[in-house]
């Protein structure tokens, strides 16, 4: 896959510095600052209504920024809007789609909007349907398909062009895990060919498989970076502090009996297993013993790690000003 | 080409999406042929033949021969004999008849005595036009009548004056001919304004606008590829009731058809490219729908398609001034009536020239490639 004409040969493919957007008095972004390199895949997480969204229509060039700036591809979203479009793919949150055209006729719109013709929109089709297996359901109408394939249909729109950067909102929202994983394969593919690619998305094994995360939290980015240095900030590993998980037989009583313990900060269950964070002077022998004094049994206790979303809630609670 | 960029791919999805809905296509062009119909027989104000109940108290040869003079002016048609004055005017009141006339005993002597001869005309007044009808038909055939007979005792061979009125258009003055192109133009206003303005909000609401704004079309291509489909749907609409007008209303075009579908495409344009305007501001399509009302209303009552605007209070000749609807009117009738020619409607042609093309391009202005 081309990676179009871009203006930043080696610079950041994604920048935006100070962005922000106002809807009447309401902020929706404030003072927003990152920036994406040329391959990446960058995740964009967030609550309902903290305007991941509205950055990404910011870096689309369709909605006007209030303050600061956005370059994609090197080219001033707001001042160079029509040099940038081409280098872009879109898909929105909702798969917008032509419901009373078939997949076949979306997908040939798209081309021709693109100015394919011919021969060359033949096969720029059919490359893009083998990429996304859609041909079962070519003849069918848009309004008819299931969420998974209206979201490989708007995909496949969104790529007619070969754009160099791809912004997917909340692509696999209301997918099936295997079409997800059939989804991520893809993300990858592109990525490893150059594509950057902006994702958002509320699915924190996602994240995980981004090389470069955002979080934004009531309209301001309170990080962004690569998921390990995250996971390195001192602020998600206080001093004196130390992560461990804890599987037993009866994960739940198991997580009230532990969050009862002197020391332990949070606890979190994740299926049979709990992820701890506890002060260094807990012992695994004393989570052995409470556990063990409230009958229950089979306990293995392990040092890890934190994971992204432990990232992101400690940071959140920073944000909202102190710890629980 | 490139201010028109991707002008041919809307276009031809488009045509898709009209052709594709079969039964979305018949929604936008049966109900105007229908409300032509319906409007165009509502709007029938000529009184002919008109049911009529008679009670000949005289049943001489004088009282026989007036009732056949009233049935010969063709206003009215006698359909009921009645034996008393309560059963004629039941007969009126509960509406079998518009009209009673009753000749009471004596009429023929009287007339024979020189006395006035009297005869009473019964008219049901809930309905004006009929009545005045009605009325005006019954008091000019009695008037002649008696001019007839003074003069032929005064030994007068020829009434002494009289008024040959040569109706130079629509010469049977019948109202559909007067109507029906404003109904035409009526009934197409409703059915653009209202298709454009709802194709382009309901890619608003769809987002598909959104998918639409970070390709490399151009507005111009857009607001263009929306035109286009649509000028030629509603220019089959235009053809089919211009063919219901002549055919089911028997108003045959006077002038020139060319002159009639140039002015019917002008009109057309103007009409699209005001709904395209509702819909730069229409943000869901019940906007839409009410910011079309907002022009169809005046099109209805201050275009002078039912009321005269020479007549109307200067407010609403202005607002009329401002309608397309109006110019196409006065073009309609022009060349369907009177045989008007091109430069006779120039003007006005004009008119709705400059009107689409400054519509137009307001429209391109106030279109923002962008969202919120
Ligand atoms: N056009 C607009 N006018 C006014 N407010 C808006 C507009 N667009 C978004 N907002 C507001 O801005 C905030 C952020 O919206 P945005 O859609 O960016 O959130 P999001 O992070 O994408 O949420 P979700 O996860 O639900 O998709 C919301 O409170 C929303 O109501
Ligand atoms: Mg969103």
């Amino acid at each position: 896959m081309s990676a179009g004409n871009t203006n930043a040969m080696d610079g950041p493919m994604i920048e935006c510095a100070g962005l922000t957007r106002r809807f009447g008095k309401f902020t929706a972004v404030d003072d927003v600052t990152f920036s994406v390199g040329r391959g990446e895949i960058f995740g964009f997480l967030g609550p309902n209504g903290s305007g991941k969204s509205t950055v990404i229509r910011m870096l689309c060039a369709l909605l006007e920024p209030s303050g600061g700036t956005a370059r994609v591809g090197g080219f001033d979203v707001a001042r160079e809007p029509e040099r940038m479009k081409p280098l872009i793919g879109y898909m929105s949150q909702k798969f917008s789609l032509y419901d009373e055209l078939t997949a076949r006729e979306n997908l040939s719109f798209y081309g021709r909007l693109y100015g394919f013709h011919g021969a060359a929109l033949r096969r720029r089709f059919d490359e893009l349907v083998a990429l996304t297996h859609l041909a079962p359901y070519l003849d069918r109408r848009a309004a008819l398909l299931s969420g998974g394939w209206r979201q490989r249909l708007a995909m496949a729109c969104a790529l007619v062009h070969e754009p160099a950067v791809l912004f997917l909102d909340e692509p696999t929202a209301g997918i099936d895990p295997v079409a997800r994983r059939e989804l991520w394969g893809l993300l990858f593919d592109f990525a490893a060919r150059g594509m950057t690619l902006f994702v958002t998305t509320h699915y924190m094994d996602e994240a995980e498989r981004c090389s470069k995360v955002g979080y934004i939290h009531l309209s301001r980015l309170i990080v962004s970076g690569l998921p390990d240095d995250l996971k390195r900030l001192p602020e998600v590993n206080p001093a004196g502090t130390r992560r461990i998980e804890v599987a037993c037989d009866h994960a739940t009583a198991g997580l009230r009996v532990l969050r009862g313990l002197p020391g332990v900060r949070s606890a979190t269950a994740f299926g049979q297993s709990m992820n701890l964070l506890v002060d260094a002077t807990v012992t695994d022998g004393a989570v052995r013993a409470s556990l063990g004094a409230a009958g229950i049994g089979m306990v293995d206790v392990r040092p890890t790690g934190p994971t992204l979303e432990d990232v992101f809630v400690a940071l959140t609670d920073r944000a909202n000003g102190g710890g629980r | 080409m490139s201010v028109f960029r991707g002008f041919r791919a809307i276009l031809y999805k488009e045509f898709l999406v009209v052709l594709r809905d079969p039964f979305t296509l018949f929604l936008m062009l049966f109900p105007p042929v229908l409300e032509m119909v319906a409007f165009g027989y509502a709007l029938e104000t000529d009184v002919r033949r008109m049911r009529t109940a008679l009670l000949d108290e005289d049943r001489t040869v004088e009282s026989r021969r007036i009732v056949e003079r009233f049935v010969n002016t063709d206003t009215f048609r006698i359909v009921e004999r009645v034996g008393s004055a309560e059963e004629l005017a039941a007969a009126v009141r509960k509406g079998r008849v518009y009209v009673g006339i009753d000749i009471p005993p004596g009429f023929a002597r009287d007339l024979e005595a020189g006395r006035t001869a009297r005869l009473q005309v019964l008219v049901d007044g809930s309905n004006s036009s009929v009545a005045g009808s009605a009325l005006n038909t019954a008091v000019a055939l009695a008037l002649r009548e008696s001019m007839e007979r003074l003069a032929s005792a005064a030994g007068v061979r020829e009434l002494p004056f009289e008024v040959r009125p040569q109706i130079l258009f629509n010469p049977a003055m019948r109202s559909p001919n007067f109507f029906v192109p404003g109904v035409i133009g009526v009934v197409l206003q409703i059915a653009t304004t209202f298709a454009t303005a709802m194709s382009l909000v309901r890619e608003r609401e769809r987002g598909t606008l959104e998918q639409l704004f970070v390709s490399p079309l151009r507005r111009w291509g857009l607001l263009l590829g929306k035109l286009v489909p649509y000028l030629l749907i509603s220019g089959v609409m235009a053809f089919a009731l211009f063919a219901i007008m002549s055919g089911l209303f028997d108003v045959p075009i006077a002038g020139s058809p060319w002159v009639l579908a140039l002015a019917t495409l002008l009109y057309l344009f103007a009409l699209l490219v005001l709904g395209l305007l509702i819909s730069t501001r229409a943000q869901n399509q019940m906007q839409a729908l009410q910011f079309s009302m907002v022009f169809v209303m005046p099109s209805v009552f201050f275009s002078g398609f039912i009321f005269p605007r020479d007549t109307m209070p200067v407010v609403f000749r202005a607002i009329g001034a401002c309608l397309p609807t109006t110019y196409f009117i006065e073009t309609a009738r022009g060349v369907v009536l009177r045989g008007a020619t091109l430069a006779d409607v120039a003007p006005h042609l004009g008119v709705l020239a400059g009107m689409g093309g400054i519509l137009f391009v307001l429209c391109a202005l106030r279109f923002r490639w962008k969202l919120g």
